[in-house]
């Protein structure tokens, strides 16, 4: 598909059918329907990406043996930091250097089939009249070679009877029924689902390879002080306030609620980190305040 | 929230809905955005309280531990023991700086992934940085972490407890090597190895000694919602492991406030003759 919002052909007419399908289980539909919010349709959107095969097999090649006599150059503004060998040349196989950086191009391939899987989802959504799509799920998955993803979203599309087409096109929750409902209740309105991932990447220095094979020179002696990895720590560290704050710059002054963050980590070689959060939340926008609370009241069941 | 046992005071959610959605045709109000990992529910705990959600943050770290260090050896596995405290309480100190620059009082419902390797030990926390509605900032020191949930957070303080912070405390010991005379002897009976309880025990000891103490530096009364994994460690054939850790609590009232709850019969759940999840 060159456009990347544009339907089948097959898709348009099956939309335009009368009849709708929804993936909510059967309390969620109920609950839906009790909130005024009717089914329309499984909206649905799909992408392929291939990060581009000469940066992928550059960086994600083997440690040891397999890197490069010097560190990589990173763009500006990226995340970056670097670990220089205290030792001198001890031999060809020594690390004489150590780096940790920000893969944009792993991100840019995320955020390209994110968007895109989410926009064609969206699209369905419109055409069928939806205001919004509740319940959404979406799925990344590894296929084939290396550096191939698919990505998929769905959810069902609602609409609110009497309410006008809305401008900005469907909001999206991944929540749907009673947390839906409560969510509303507290005070606040839908808005879209975030997800962001960040990449970072580490080359382990030399010391970073000893202390995690264990291996550190100060530490053979029974009872000596333990050492802290500082080059891995320091990753980790960054590359989960860079997937935060990517996730805050969707935000616009809406609040991200109700937040999933999973971090998938590749060990290429010893302390050679390719880290990976991903974090899921829903924007949600106030919409009129909190009521005073109450404090709860408290009950014992007796179940 | 409304109150569900009396609906005729229950809010019209269809024309909330509505109004919801009709409200995003208007342009944002750009009031300070705040991310949390807290469900609805949680949320709405907090905000009955008084308290509010401000960040997600988080804190980690690793620490090396020698190489065929769990193999051989006498007492107490030391460099082990020492990197678990080590990960442990620099792992605490940079959620506590994190939400304290968010401008976070505490971090609750904070979820504890730790992790003992042959070469090292890791320690991650992730948790939503919360504060008394509007509070100003307070230092890093003064910033509370708990693994607690948000409702059992706003529980414990209804109840007139303040959670004060994370307590840890982990031991490795050795299981010395029975002789081989022992060994020959004993191969055609059925007998405790007194070697691995023994081991079992002195853990014990060390890491529940050492979870007091952090819980007694921290000026609290105790330690609620106490986790413990114990056992031999799979990667070494003699040594054992025993880290427990949980929230360290005080009474801030004069005294333990009476709850009172309302016994309610629920129609909803199977019957549960007993829960074997205690200790878990």
């Amino acid at each position: 598909m060159s456009e990347p919002t544009k339907l089948p052909d097959v898709a348009e007419g099956r939309l335009a059918a009368s009849s709708f399908s929804s993936g909510l289980s059967v309390s969620d539909f109920a609950a839906c329907i009790d909130m005024g919010l009717e089914p329309v349709g499984l909206a649905q959107g799909y992408c392929a990406v291939r990060t581009a095969s000469s940066v992928y097999f550059a960086n994600a090649q083997q440690g040891g043996l397999g890197r490069s006599i010097s560190p990589f150059q990173v763009s500006a503004g990226d995340y970056v930091e670097n670990y220089q060998c205290p030792h001198g040349m001890v031999s060809a196989e020594h690390r004489m250097w150590g780096q940790n950086y920000q893969q944009p191009w792993i991100e840019a391939t995320w955020k390209q089939g994110f968007t895109n899987a989410y926009a064609r989802m969206v699209k369905e959504a419109t055409t069928l009249g939806a205001h919004g799509v509740v319940g959404v799920v979406d799925n990344v998955s590894r296929i084939g070679q290396e550096g191939i993803l698919e990505f998929s979203i769905r959810g069902t599309a609602v609409r609110v009877p009497g309410l006008g087409v809305p401008s900005g096109g469907p909001w999206t929750t991944y929540l749907a029924g009673q947390r839906l409902a409560k969510i509303i209740e507290a005070g606040f309105a839908p808005v879209s689902i975030v997800a962001a991932v960040s990449s970072v990447r580490v080359w382990a220095s030399c010391i970073t390879e000893y202390l995690m094979e264990g291996s550190g020179m100060t530490m053979w002696v029974q009872g000596a002080e333990s050492t802290e990895v500082e080059q891995i720590v320091s990753a980790r560290t960054a590359a989960r306030s860079l997937v935060r704050d990517m996730a805050r710059q969707q935000l616009q002054g809406d609040q991200l609620h109700g937040v999933e963050l999973r971090v998938r980590e590749h060990e290429y070689a010893k302390g050679d980190l390719e880290i990976q959060p991903v974090l899921r939340g829903n924007r949600i926008r106030r919409f009129k305040d909190f009521d005073p609370m109450p404090v709860p009241r408290l009950t014992v069941r007796l179940s | 929230m409304t109150d569900s046992t009396s609906p005729g005071s229950r809010l019209d959610l269809k024309s909330e809905v509505r109004r919801a959605v009709a409200s995003l045709e208007q342009k944002t109000t750009g009031s300070a955005s705040s991310t949390s990992d807290l469900s609805i529910d949680e949320e709405l705990n907090l905000h009955s309280i008084g308290w509010e959600q401000v960040e997600l943050v988080s804190g980690v770290s690793v620490f090396s531990v020698p190489a065929g260090l769990w193999n051989w050896g006498q007492g107490e596995i030391l460099g082990a023991s020492s990197a678990h405290a080590q990960a442990f309480s620099h792992a605490i100190s940079r959620i506590h700086k994190e939400a304290a620059s968010a401008g976070g009082h505490g971090v609750v419902g904070v979820r504890i992934e730790r992790s003992v390797h042959p070469s090292h030990v890791e320690v991650s926390l992730l948790g939503t940085a919360v504060r008394p509605i509007g509070a100003p900032p307070v230092k890093p020191e003064e910033v509370f972490v708990s693994d607690l949930s948000a409702r059992d957070f706003a529980l414990l303080m209804i109840a007139g407890w303040q959670p004060l912070g994370l307590a840890c405390g982990a031991s490795f010991v050795y299981a010395p090597r029975r002789q081989m005379s022992a060994v020959l002897q004993q191969s055609s009976q059925n007998i405790e190895l007194t070697n691995f309880t023994e081991a079992m025990y002195a853990s014990r000891e060390s890491a529940m000694e050492r979870m007091q103490r952090m819980a007694i530096a921290l000026k609290g009364t105790g330690v609620v919602q106490v986790n413990v994994v114990e056992g031999p460690m799979p990667f070494a054939t003699h040594a054992v492991g025993f880290a427990a850790w949980g929230t360290v609590v005080r009474l801030a009232k004069q005294s333990h406030q009476l709850l009172h709850p309302q016994m309610v019969v629920s129609m909803n759940d199977a019957v549960v003759a007993f829960d074997a999840e205690t200790l878990a």
